[in-house]
């Protein structure tokens, strides 16, 4: 069923955890509310629920509003941070809990499909401290789910979970929304989580929803500074617009602050409204997209810049093996720290702190924000 | 023996030579270093103040009863052992009716102290606040005076022709109980209703405390989860909130019932000689009858049985998994 908020808010005192806000789940969906903790999503995300209620807006389930409704009249269910099991009940009546308040009598066959759907057969008579935490989990799961919600709404379900047992955990959940079909509000401040199990997000920061899409959209095309930094991590350099269409109406080029230096970019990256000659803008580059060459041979075959890439000259400060890739940190005269992301493949061995190089990159690649946000927004949240 | 090594290290010096000793086969794992022995012990040096006070003054009076209960004699000629265990038979015979009468009083007092203290614990626990600490401080307030003064000030509350008793009156309310055989006639002092008030006033403190203290502790998203889960609010106190409150009501109820069955204050001071308890009873004995042997028979009986009835009532509730 979709999930239409429109304009709801929520003040405790005079706190704003959530700002107004409009917001579409559409049915099926897995979508994730994204955001560091205080930023109103778990405060949304029980308004849904009902165990808040909202100061204004509404909330429409398909056609019916259910702004009003008290939490045990609503047909969503919740998975809770904590699971909230009920300690004194086994792990068949805490599942069977919610049938039992509707009035099935025989709860038996759908306990036992719901503890098969869950991998949990041999664990129906265990009460909940005689668990692990990650059986707790599915026995939360399986007490929801076993409702038929119209919304299954997760409260940071995984977030007691240690990590490869969360990503075990995010494999699982995906494949029974999957298999069910229910619409999966997820609350989440992992961003990676999100990123691997929803089709859509909802980034939010102070109470307000800062972008909405797909993953893979949010991060090639962030709209704000919060969302380049809270998603992976961006290279923002301050540049001011050179007069538009010089590049073709498709392109922009900026001058960068402080450097002998323009870059292009597609004209539709750019999230700044209006963009005019003299607009200052942050131009942001995701460090894997990066590619880095050394001074002596930029402008050399086949080693060198390609003619087309955007390219800033800068010296190696710091240099990391990860494993899979090198981390550089290049010191560039556009003011800022930059880093570079280098799949491990054919490193150039000339590539040490100290070596000056020249970072470059697809104009494709890169976007633009507006410089009237804090830069660095986001970057201590993860 | 590996793990010797370093663990003797860390000890004091000489204990070093303590594993190489012969006295013991398990030296090498109990005794390590002398550190650990000194750990070993310090639980009992901790149960030793509390042990010792229990061993003379609860302990050794209790075999002095035991002793006493199955002496013969008098006064005059002097009591000595005899196992007269018609003692036990004669006590519960004569005071048959003061032991129904005192379990019958402490189960209504523990009964109306429980619906009385679970809504004031609730609100206290749920409910309260910034109001919780004031409103606890007032529970235990009463404890500031002698629990002899608050039973006496009852006597003047209850007293004949007094605003309570014409109040009772007027509504109608001393006929029911009358009825009820709880009073008689146009008065409450003196009667079974005032023991109970009496009993129930003096014991409700025992009864809120841990019932506070274990609503306190319930984890409010537990409620949330159960009106999640379709739970109508009345049913989410029914099948969360009072299942997990039952260590609580188990603890007050036995911290009201087992005082409250012994007690004889409230019988003296608010009841008639028809509205004697157990406990009268058992003093009366002690201190007026100087039957030293049948008062201590009475005290073991009353002890016998409460034990019977907290055990079974213990294993009814069931409550050891709860917590």
């Amino acid at each position: 069923m979709t999930i239409t908020l429109s304009g709801i808010a929520k003040t405790f005192g005079d706190f704003t955890a959530v700002h107004p806000l409009d917001l579409t789940v559409p049915e099926g969906s897995f979508f994730a509310l994204l955001g560091a903790s205080g930023c109103g999503k778990t405060t949304t995300l029980r308004m849904i629920a009902g165990l808040e209620e909202p100061t204004s807006g509404s909330i429409l389930l398909g056609e019916d509003d259910i702004t009003r409704l008290p939490p045990h009249k609503r047909p969503v269910n919740t998975v809770f941070q904590n699971y909230a099991l009920f300690p004194h009940l086994d792990v068949t009546e805490n599942i069977a809990f919610g049938l039992r308040r509707r009035g099935v009598k025989s709860v038996s066959k759908q306990v036992a499909e719901m503890l098969d759907l869950v991998q949990l057969g041999d664990m129906a008579r265990r009460k909940p401290r005689q668990l692990s935490g990650g059986q707790q989990q599915r026995v939360a799961l399986a007490r929801a789910l076993i409702n038929r919600p119209q919304v299954l709404l997760l409260d940071e379900p995984l977030g007691a979970l240690d990590l490869k047992l969360r990503r075990q955990m995010q494999l699982e959940l995906k494949r029974i929304q999957t298999e069910v079909g229910i619409t999966f509000v997820h609350v989440t401040h992992d961003q990676e989580e999100a990123m691997t199990m929803a089709d859509s997000v909802a980034v939010m920061y102070g109470g307000r929803v800062e972008q909405l899409g797909p993953p893979a959209e949010l991060y090639e095309n962030p709209r704000s500074t919060f969302v380049a930094n809270f998603l992976g991590t961006s290279n923002l350099i301050e540049a001011e617009v050179l007069s538009p269409g010089t590049a073709g109406p498709e392109q922009l080029r900026v001058q960068v602050v402080g450097a002998d230096a323009t870059l292009r970019l597609p004209a539709a990256r750019c999230a700044v409204d209006g963009v005019g000659a003299g607009t200052k803008v942050l131009v942001g580059v995701r460090p894997e997209k990066i590619s880095l060459a050394h001074t002596d041979d930029a402008d050399s075959v086949p080693r060198g810049v390609p003619e087309d890439h955007n390219r800033l000259t800068g010296r190696i400060t710091d240099a990391s093996y990860l494993g899979v890739s090198w981390q550089y940190v290049v010191e560039s005269p556009a003011g800022t720290q930059l880093t570079v992301y280098e799949q491990n493949v054919s490193r150039d061995s000339r590539l040490t702190p100290g070596a000056h190089v020249v970072l470059h990159w697809q104009p494709a690649h890169t976007f633009a924000l507006d410089a009237a946000q804090d830069a660095a927004a986001g970057e201590e949240a993860v | 023996m590996t793990a010797v090594a370093p663990l003797s290290s860390s000890g004091p010096a000489p204990s070093g030579a303590a594993p190489g000793g012969e006295q013991d086969p398990d030296a090498a794992v109990t005794d390590s270093g002398g550190g650990r022995a000194r750990r070993g012990l310090t639980p009992y040096w901790l149960l030793l103040p509390a042990g010792l006070w229990l061993a003379v003054f609860f302990v050794a009076p209790l075999f002095y009863q035991a002793s006493t209960s199955v002496q013969s004699g008098s006064l005059e000629e002097g009591f000595r052992v005899t196992w007269q265990f018609s003692n036990y038979t004669d006590a519960l015979g004569t005071y048959g009716t003061h032991f129904v009468r005192s379990f019958g009083y402490a189960a209504v007092a523990t009964a109306l102290c429980l619906l009385i203290g679970y809504p004031l614990a609730y609100m206290i626990a749920v409910r309260a606040g910034r109001w919780r600490n004031l409103l606890l401080v007032l529970v235990i307030a009463p404890f500031f005076t002698s629990f002899l003064i608050r039973t006496l000030a009852w006597k003047t509350i209850l007293s004949d022709g007094g605003p309570v008793v014409s109040v009772l009156s007027s509504l109608h309310i001393l006929d029911v109980t009358s009825w009820l055989g709880l009073t008689g006639g146009e008065r409450v002092l003196a009667t079974p209703l005032a023991v109970v008030c009496g009993l129930t006033y003096n014991f409700l403190p025992f009864m809120i405390l841990p019932l506070y203290s274990s609503l306190e502790r319930i984890d409010t998203s537990l409620l949330e989860a159960a009106r999640d889960l379709y739970a109508k609010p009345a049913t989410t106190f029914r099948k969360v909130t009072f299942p997990l409150s039952l260590p609580g009501v188990v603890a007050g109820t036995l911290l009201t019932f087992i005082p409250a069955s012994g007690d004889y204050i409230n019988a003296q001071l608010l009841g008639s000689p028809n509205e004697q308890m157990v406990g009268n009873a058992i003093q009366k004995q002690f201190l007026n009858v100087l039957d030293y042997p049948t008062a201590a028979a009475m005290s073991f009986i009353l002890m016998a049985l409460i034990l019977i009835m907290v055990s079974v009532y213990m294993r009814k509730a069931g409550t050891e998994e709860l917590v």
